[in-house]
């Protein structure tokens, strides 16, 4: 019996929706846990301050148009900071600096794993009361991060390493953020979407620029994007092993050395092969000016945390201290890497054919097209998907899912409409707006249905 | 042990629904985007519903009648979204055989409907339980577990598991039968699917009385083995006429 078309359709859009699913979990479950212990520590201690909420601490007992208040002045400041941030990118990427954006880009990643992920594992040894010594701690954490790094950025790891790295340096970095306060988040992550449309939409919205200039140079993008490897079609039939949906790109694991053949044979100037050759060369770069880069690197670093320091006045915390550095390189993150979807320029002529503009149509041409190519999608989105569901968990499971189910037909919206438009688009709006949307509907009008039902046993 | 427990409630509900999953529906994604549409499709008739009825709640608990009328207007409108799931289906075979042909493989098979109404089921019957049980559970995993004062012999959680269990299997298999019922223009299977909902819809209104969920939830059992029986049925008899068609051709 030959296989079904069921069978390969859609391929690509689980294959980018199942990390998503599996950061967002994680993130909701890295909440759960860790939630019961905040009550205790949270009210002794002051909330965190990063560059999210520089200018005003949201408390409890302020008044609802007070919040309102600050939690846009707080997002004004960001996106500024953002954009700010995304236009010294995009001078620098124009002005060929990219060995240093590169090194930066490690650098970078290094420290959020290092520091927020350090602080992560901490609480959650704490948390969990696991017998473990410092220097062991140290020494496992001393590992994660330098094959964290080396996984993201260097050629010839497993891609499934790679992809688990990008999930998991998403899963950090939105934890950090569902600290954040409630009024902030919400308006944060509305005013982020918007900026993202702006950004990649936009005539010369920095993203936009970036995205044409790398692909005017014929470069990857300088920036955390995770790349969705298509799964090779192998003569027409699917590979049996199962596709799981909660194993992301388990199939690409296999191995490597097969997977970098098949690949060459297919798109002979495919990512890998160039990434490679980059790589090779930039490793001599780096070794020459090693210094001069780090040195700029941390000198925008401190610029930025100088910025933060500038801004607040407060005592010198040793959460506080880490905070901000961390915002130094989330802002970077997010300049660079926030949120697009690119697509890479070789597409099949497949979808020249389309004549009717039906959307399931579309969807399914969408879905064999993307076969030969893969989706990629910035870290940002990973990280305020997650954020969005988390904020949702601390609500309540019922929210969770509705965040969840709004956000996953939203990316698959963005799918569908990338698969028409063939042009890097934002992939933030359609979800934020419909997570929010789906948010405060379901804590609105759904839950006290569903509890008032459920509650008499009665189910329909 | 309270997270253990918790686990236990939510395996209990969804764990049949879970080896479906794994087994049947992972493999392909077509159909796990099927399950995430129809789940979809199931969370916006839910909350569609509940802001019809928001006005009204919450609801008198000492008087049955309007669960009664609320039940019935759910289960009207669910129907009705059902009849609308099934005419998307519809554009969707077309659509999805025409592009079987321009890339030369073959059609969908008989089997391949059958598993695209058995993935929609399945996002109805997990939404439900999803949002029936599931987001209820969060106290569970706490310490401490909670009884309501008609049904004292129970836990709620495993109560509400247990019903949402029989929900799920209802959902899922009724779909089957009513996509097979809509495609075969087979008037007993098309009525037979919103009257077995009603009906269990219905029959957790004698968990209302004290006491009722002891006769209420085998009656809401037989249900589900009534719908589980006659999918069964149909789909043995649909594919062993299929078989002969073939063997004649």
């Amino acid at each position: 019996m030959e296989s079904s078309i069921l069978e390969s359709i859609g391929v690509e859009i689980i294959g980018v929706m199942s990390p998503v699913s599996i950061c967002m979990f994680l993130v909701v479950l890295l909440v759960y846990a860790l939630s019961p212990s905040n009550p205790l520590s949270s009210s002794s201690s002051a909330p965190i301050r990063t560059a999210a909420n520089l200018v005003y601490l949201e408390s409890p007992t302020d008044s609802t148009s007070q919040k309102l208040e600050g939690a846009l002045l707080n997002a004004l400041v960001f996106v500024i900071l953002i954009a700010l941030v995304t236009f010294l990118l995009v001078l620098l990427y124009y002005y060929n600096f990219t060995n240093f954006l590169k090194n930066y880009m490690r650098f970078s990643a290094f420290f959020v794993l290092a520091t927020m992920g350090g602080s992560i594992f901490l609480s959650i040894i704490q948390h969990f009361s696991i017998p473990i010594d410092s220097i062991t701690c140290f020494l496992l954490l001393f590992n994660f991060t330098v094959v964290g790094v080396l996984s993201m950025f260097a050629a010839g790891m497993p891609i499934f390493l790679r992809q688990a790295f990008m999930v998991s340096l998403g899963i950090i970095v939105a934890a950090w953020f569902t600290k954040l306060p409630e009024w902030t988040t919400w308006v944060l992550l509305v005013a982020l979407a918007l900026y993202d449309l702006v950004a990649v939409l936009a005539p010369g919205g920095p993203l936009k620029l970036l995205v044409e200039l790398a692909s005017t140079r014929d470069e990857e993008l300088p920036a955390l994007v995770y790349e969705a490897r298509p799964t090779m079609p192998r003569n027409g039939e699917h590979h049996g092993s199962s596709l799981g949906l909660l194993v992301a790109g388990v199939s690409d694991s296999g191995s490597v050395e097969l997977q970098a053949v098949s690949r060459g044979n297919v798109n002979p100037n495919g990512s890998d092969n160039r990434g490679n050759s980059d790589y090779s060369v930039i490793e001599i770069d780096s070794s020459v000016n090693e210094g001069s880069g780090s040195n700029r690197d941390e000198g925008q670093r401190l610029l930025l945390v100088d910025k933060t320091l500038g801004r607040q006045s407060t005592s010198s915390d040793s959460s506080e201290g880490s905070s901000v550095i961390v915002h130094s390189d989330m802002t970077r993150q997010f300049g660079s890497g926030a949120s697009e979807i690119v697509v890479d320029e070789e597409m099949s002529p497949l979808v020249q054919m389309t004549g009717s503009g039906n959307v399931r149509e579309q969807l399914r041409r969408d879905a064999t097209e993307m076969f030969s190519r893969g989706i990629k999608l910035g870290l940002g989105d990973f990280i305020f998907y997650s954020v969005l569901v988390g904020r949702a968990a601390m609500y309540d499971l019922m929210t969770v899912y509705a965040c969840y189910l709004a956000i996953i037909s939203g990316l698959g919206c963005t799918l569908i409409l990338l698969s028409v438009c063939h042009r890097a688009l934002p992939a933030l709006p359609i979800s934020i707006a419909l997570g929010v949307i789906f948010y405060f509907l379901t804590r609105l009008l759904m839950e006290p249905f569903v509890v008032g039902t459920a509650t008499n046993l009665l189910m329909f | 042990m309270t997270v253990a427990a918790g686990i236990g409630y939510a395996l209990l509900a969804l764990g049949p629904s879970l080896s479906l999953f794994i087994s049947v529906i992972s493999k392909k994604p077509f159909l796990v985007l099927t399950v995430l549409s129809s789940t979809l499709l199931w969370l916006v008739s839910l909350i569609m519903l509940s802001g019809l009825w928001r006005a009204f709640l919450p609801l008198n608990s000492s008087t049955w009648w309007p669960y009664g009328l609320l039940i019935f207007t759910s289960v009207l409108f669910q129907e009705g979204i059902r009849i609308l799931f099934w005419k998307v289906y519809k554009k969707l075979e077309d659509t999805l055989d025409s592009f079987a042909d321009r890339v030369s493989k073959p059609r969908l098979y008989l089997t391949d409907k059958m598993q695209i109404a058995l993935a929609g089921g399945l996002g109805h019957g997990v939404a439900h339980a999803v949002f029936f049980c599931l987001s209820l559970l969060t106290p569970a995993f706490g310490p401490g577990t909670f009884f309501v004062d008609r049904c004292s012999k129970i836990p709620f959680f495993l109560l509400s598991a247990i019903i949402a269990l029989a929900f799920v299997t209802i959902h899922t298999f009724s779909m089957v039968i009513a996509f097979n019922g809509y495609a075969e223009g087979n008037k007993v299977d098309q009525i037979f699917v919103p009257s077995v909902h009603l009906v269990a819809g219905m029959v957790t209104l004698v968990n209302f009385a004290s006491g009722g969920c002891i006769i209420g939830i085998p009656l809401l059992y037989f249900m589900a083995m009534l719908t589980l029986l006659h999918c069964g049925k149909m789909v043995w008899r649909r594919l062993m006429e299929n078989q002969q068609r073939q063997a004649n051709m």
